[in-house]
């Protein structure tokens, strides 16, 4: 019914296109019109299909919940919890839909019936509404029209409109990741003392298992059960490895296409070393899990040292591969843009190519260097499957990297993969650990961006 | 330390420092290199199946099917092709014991039932007589033919049998052991066994969230630029977007995840597990990419042409639509299969929101569970089963393709239709 | 009666003023030059006539600039008709990356000249013809206008402002980037347009602005330091700075 509704809008919205355009041709054949015809179509279209669909949306998604609201209302006296009054509404419209297989009580039919019932009403209800207004605003605007309408400026109007409402989506994402993460983790420090999480020592989230609601809201289930330092550490940690991996062969191969690759080195060597950037990480991860992690075993074994599969060093190491080519396009860019006349004072006083770029160009190029090394790193935090498959799921508190240790995206996945039960401390530490890493990339990220910038303009 | 020696030493200084960046750049190229040789040299055999051909007596009696009658296709559907088989895996060694039968039968895959049944339906003049027939082998023995897996550790190590190798081999030198081209890689969904598995499903959940994610993202995001770059008037709002669109773009993917499971799933209640909510999660991730490369490619449409619009007597909404949006749409489209690109190749988010629930059928629509060709390399790689290894490495190469192929898709657009202002 | 009328004209770029005080007249089918050294505000004044300042954001215009006796600063006044009515040339030739006849098409199209296919054939070769490039282009005209040279350019640029029949036409040094031979075609082309069409230019080469104009304006640090016709400029000026300028002791 609603895809009928919805292209019963579209048709019209462009039939009226034509109506519109045909009316101002006619009136061309005697006076002079403000806009071309078109426009006069376009401006009974939007008159026609806008208010109808703003309509039609909105009743579309209040229409649930108020059916939901009068089906209840008949119970809301009855003292019933938020979670019962749910199942209940779940039966009833699995009911309604003939797929029910519990107890059926009188209640149950009787709501049944209830619901369907209202169903109809508000479908039909739909309809004729939606398509009054439709008609409605349709002939207002058909009465509208005459010589000296202005049309094109309201049909641009109303596309800038749109356009605003386009921009506004970023924004709309913002604060739904913020939404999202705030609301379950402010849950989550109802039960959990954010003492506890920042600086409690063991995370064992699979001990934070409940039986029943009652238990749910105990603190003292949890004790010992969500304490963040082994994550937030491994996260480091692992940081640390893949940085050690890439800011040397990043940092040097982007100073070399940058100073000494010839032209052709530049135009091949660039693009596949990008490369890597473009693979998936999943496979980064397979590789670190099926490749690096038994290699480094195997290597060990050999040296007499115990080195686990799964260890900190493959699962970093694989990463720092990843990053390479962010910090070496980045610092080739920084690079290039410091302005020659430095490198030509440099040379006028007799240094060699390699004091130059030690003594001046670094030294220029610093903070844009440094901004690049500070995205790697909100990347190196931020990245989820190599880790998820290459490290280890335990949290150990470790800075050994042979053993294996664990990261917040890690147990994020590790806590929600599967069925997820909201409401339930285990889930809620999931979304508290994503708030904690959304605020580290952030912060790492603006001072980077405003890193860079400040360098992009000493210079330009 | 005279002039001459400090000279020398400041040449193998700077020598030093030229290998140095060398050595980065080859080592940067060697990690891709092992890198992809690793994947190609164990996911080519996935691409090989291995088949067992052998002889099977249509046998009226064995069917229980009445010998004197051509059977209907509906007889030999009510037809019993367990047992069948079995007393056909007994004719391949005559005295097996109780045990050794069921050996016999695992080394071919569990789908024999409805590979014997299929054979008879599609050749009805069999009945009643001996043919060869192609039967697929078990993960354990495939693995065995493609030399993946080792012979000579002790059989109770070894997932095949020495009864089973024997067998095998027996066929083998009868030269009843083929390898074909894997088609079933291609068309099959999911499975528990490896040798059944196939990348059919989560291609298609790969397919239709990338069209979803298209489909939101690329609209809204270049209409977005469009405002930002042609509209908008500079004050703080617009600043603030700015700002936000570029941090949005480095927030780390399962964020976007935990956006899709805590709004799209828990408040407006969509479907989980399908790629319709999956396109959504990634069309959020996308939209900064793309606004970014729209609005750089706005950018770089010059003033003048703007001007030249404007003082014909366009207004600006027909200046950005009849000229600007024009000149910007290779440049955006390229950042658009850029940002697909990389959206196709996302793990993280679609672990969250349940795509990936074990799909052993192909999904027709975007509302179906699905899985996507990155969540079907993280299940496989996960399972234990030494078939699967090769099948990730494969999945991996499909997956490859298709990002260098979108990649040079863009480079393309970018190269051929995008317009060089001097 | 003058063709248009600036009166008190004020001309801020945020802070900063650019214009001051201006005060022109500007008489119908005559060609009048705008000279003076480079940022004494002559591009700016020129912008003001229609309205092209309004796409700077920062840029603020006050006092009253009157064409055919119609304040065109007001603040309902549609720029779309203005522009209609005052068609411009800059000083890089601009043609848009499409063919020769969809450049000068686009105009009448946008304002709904033209009913039918013929009717725009028409406007599109009497356009080209008017600015003296169809014998050059007739064969060519659905190959892109930016594989001109850049004389031909900046003479499709006119073609493509004169498909609308501006009663004005605004030209911002229009001869800049061009070589003698091209610029020599382009001074002729003026000379003719002027029959139908009021002309303004702008121009930092005196020679030219003797060569092609009937009126003159002297602009120099946003003031307009003297007007009238381009003999007694150029001869007998009355103001020291606008001697000092034309013998060339200063800009």
């Amino acid at each position: 019914m609603n895809s009928v509704i919805f292209l019963t809008i579209v048709l019209l919205a462009l039939s009226s296109y034509f109506f519109g355009r045909k009316k101002a041709i006619l009136i061309q054949s005697n006076k002079r019109l403000t806009a071309l015809p078109k426009f006069y179509g376009y401006y009974l279209a939007i008159w026609c299909g806008a208010p109808a669909f703003l309509l039609y949306a909105l009743w579309s998604i209040f229409e649930p919940s108020i059916v939901r609201f009068f089906i209840l209302s008949d119970y809301s006296s009855q003292g019933l919890l938020e979670g019962e009054l749910n199942l209940f509404y779940e039966k009833v419209k699995s009911l309604s839909r003939n797929q029910y297989s519990g107890e059926l009580t009188a209640e149950l039919q009787r709501s049944a019936e209830k619901y369907l019932n209202f169903r109809d009403i508000a479908k039909w209800s739909k309809v004729v509404i939606v398509l009054s207004l439709l008609i409605a605003s349709t002939g207002y605007a058909y009465t509208k029209i005459s010589n000296n309408t202005k049309t094109r400026e309201p049909v641009e109007i109303f596309l800038k409109g749109v356009f605003f409402l386009s921009s506004l989506a970023a924004i709309l994402t913002t604060i739904g990741i913020i939404f999202s993460l705030l609301f379950q983790t402010i849950e989550f420090f109802q039960v959990i003392p954010l003492f506890d999480f920042v600086f409690g020592m063991h995370w064992y989230p699979a001990k934070a298992f409940v039986r029943d609601a009652s238990e749910a809201l105990d603190p003292s289930m949890y004790s010992d059960t969500f304490g963040a330092v082994p994550i937030f550490a491994g996260t480091f940690f692992i940081a640390l490895i893949a940085m050690c991996v890439a800011i040397p062969i990043g940092l040097l191969s982007g100073i070399y296409m940058a100073e000494y690759a010839s032209k052709r080195l530049r135009q091949y060597a660039k693009p596949v070393i990008e490369i890597l950037a473009g693979i998936p990480t999943v496979v980064y991860g397979f590789f670190a899990a099926l490749t690096v992690g038994p290699f480094l075993k195997d290597l060990g074994l050999s040296l007499g040292l115990e080195v686990s599969a799964e260890s900190a060093l493959a699962a970093g190491g694989v990463m720092g591969i990843m990053i390479i080519p962010f910090i070496s396009s980045l610092s080739d860019d920084v690079i290039t843009s410091v302005p020659q006349n430095l490198r030509d004072g440099s040379y006028a006083m007799g240094a060699t190519k390699s004091e130059t770029i030690k003594r001046v160009i670094i030294p220029a190029a610093l903070p844009g260097i440094v901004g690049s090394i500070l995205l790697g790193v909100s990347r190196a935090i931020g990245e989820t499957m190599i880790v998820v498959m290459a490290s280890g799921l335990a949290a150990n508190l470790t800075l050994n990297p042979l053993e294996s240790t664990s990261t917040i995206t890690a147990q994020i996945v590790v806590i929600l993969i599967g069925d997820q039960q909201f409401g339930d401390p285990k889930t809620q530490a999931a979304f508290a650990l994503g708030l904690s890493l959304f605020i580290v990339t952030l912060v790492l990220n603006i001072v980077a961006l405003s890193v860079v910038k400040k360098y992009r303009e000493k210079y330009e | 330390m005279n002039k001459e020696e400090r000279l020398i030493k400041r040449y193998k200084a700077e020598k030093r420092f030229r290998f140095y960046g060398k050595a980065a750049i080859f080592m940067a190229l060697l990690f891709l290199v092992v890198f992809l040789t690793k994947i190609f040299s164990t996911g080519y055999t996935a691409f090989q199946k291995t088949w067992l051909v052998i002889p099977v007596n249509y046998n009226a009696d064995l069917l229980y099917l009445d010998p004197d009658k051509k059977p209907t296709t509906e007889d030999i559907n009510d037809a019993d092709f367990y047992e069948f088989g079995i007393e056909t895996f007994i004719t391949l060694d005559p005295d097996a014991s109780e045990d050794q039968i069921m050996e016999l039968k695992k080394m071919f895959a569990f789908t024999f039932e409805r590979e014997l049944k299929y054979y008879l339906l599609d050749n009805p003049d069999s009945f009643g007589k001996t043919v060869d027939v192609k039967l697929t082998a078990s993960d354990d023995l495939d693995q065995v033919f493609k030399g993946n897996y080792p012979r000579d550790i002790p059989e109770n190590r070894r997932r095949a049998s020495d009864y089973q190798l024997k067998i095998f081999d027996k066929l083998n030198e009868d030269g009843r052991v083929i390898s074909e081209f894997n088609a079933s890689f291609f068309t099959n969904a999911d499975s528990r066994e490896a040798e059944l598995a196939g990348i059919a499903s989560s291609f298609m959940g790969s397919l239709f969230s990338i069209l979803v994610c298209l489909s939101i993202a690329f609209p809204v995001a270049l209409l977005a630029a469009v405002y930002l770059e042609e509209f908008a008037p500079k004050n703080r709002f617009t600043d603030f977007i700015e700002v936000n669109i570029n941090n949005l773009a480095a927030v780390p993917s399962i964020v976007f995840g935990l956006l899709g499971l805590g709004v799209l799933l828990a408040v407006f209640g969509l479907p989980r597990s399908t790629p319709l909510v999956g396109g959504i999660t990634l069309s959020l991730m996308t939209l900064p990419t793309i606004i970014i490369a729209a609005r750089a490619s706005l950018k770089a449409v010059p003033p003048s042409i703007r001007e030249a619009a404007l003082a014909m007597g366009a207004s600006r909404m027909q200046t950005t639509m009849h000229h600007t949006v024009p000149l910007a749409l290779p440049g955006t489209l390229s950042g658009t299969i850029i940002g697909l690109a990389q959206a196709l190749g996302e793990t993280a988010p679609l672990i969250l929101i349940g795509m990936v629930a074990f799909v052993n059928t192909i999904p027709g629509t975007p509302m179906d569970p699905a899985a996507s060709l990155p969540v079907q390399i993280y299940i496989w790689a996960e399972s234990a089963e030494r078939g699967f290894v090769e099948k990730v490495s494969a999945c991996i190469m499909v997956l490859l393709f298709f990002l260098i192929f979108m990649n040079l898709g863009a480079q393309l657009i970018r190269h051929k239709f995008e317009k060089k202002w001097n | 009666m003058n063709k248009i009328e600036a009166k008190n004209v004020d001309v801020y770029y945020g802070a900063k003023q650019a214009l001051f005080d201006i005060n022109m007249d500007i008489e119908a089918n005559k060609v009048t030059a705008l000279i003076g050294p480079s940022g004494c505000g002559k591009s700016t004044f020129l912008r003001c006539l229609n309205r092209m300042n309004d796409v700077i954001d920062i840029c603020k215009v006050s006092g009253v600039v009157k064409i055919n006796d119609y304040d065109i600063n007001q603040k309902d006044t549609d720029v779309v008709r203005l522009r209609e009515k005052v068609g411009m040339i800059f000083q890089k030739p601009n043609p848009f990356p499409k063919t020769i006849y969809e450049n000068i098409s686009y105009g009448p199209e946008i304002h709904g000249i033209a009913q039918s296919k013929s009717e725009m054939d028409n406007i599109v070769e009497e356009s080209l013809r008017k600015a003296a490039l169809w014998e050059e282009v007739k064969d060519r005209i659905h190959e892109p206008g930016t594989g001109l040279s850049g004389g031909q350019q900046q003479r499709l640029c006119i073609a493509r402002t004169i498909s609308i029949k501006p009663e004005v036409i605004l030209m911002d040094e229009p001869c800049s980037a061009l070589d003698p031979i091209a610029t020599a075609q382009i001074e002729e082309l003026i000379d003719e347009l002027r029959k139908e069409h009021t002309i303004i230019i702008v121009t930092h080469s005196m020679s030219q602005a003797a060569r092609v104009s009937q009126n003159t304006g002297f602009f120099h640090l946003g003031k307009l330091i003297e007007v009238g016709s381009t003999d007694k400029i150029f001869k007998n000026p009355t103001q020291q700075q606008t001697q000092d300028y034309i013998t060339g002791r200063f800009g």
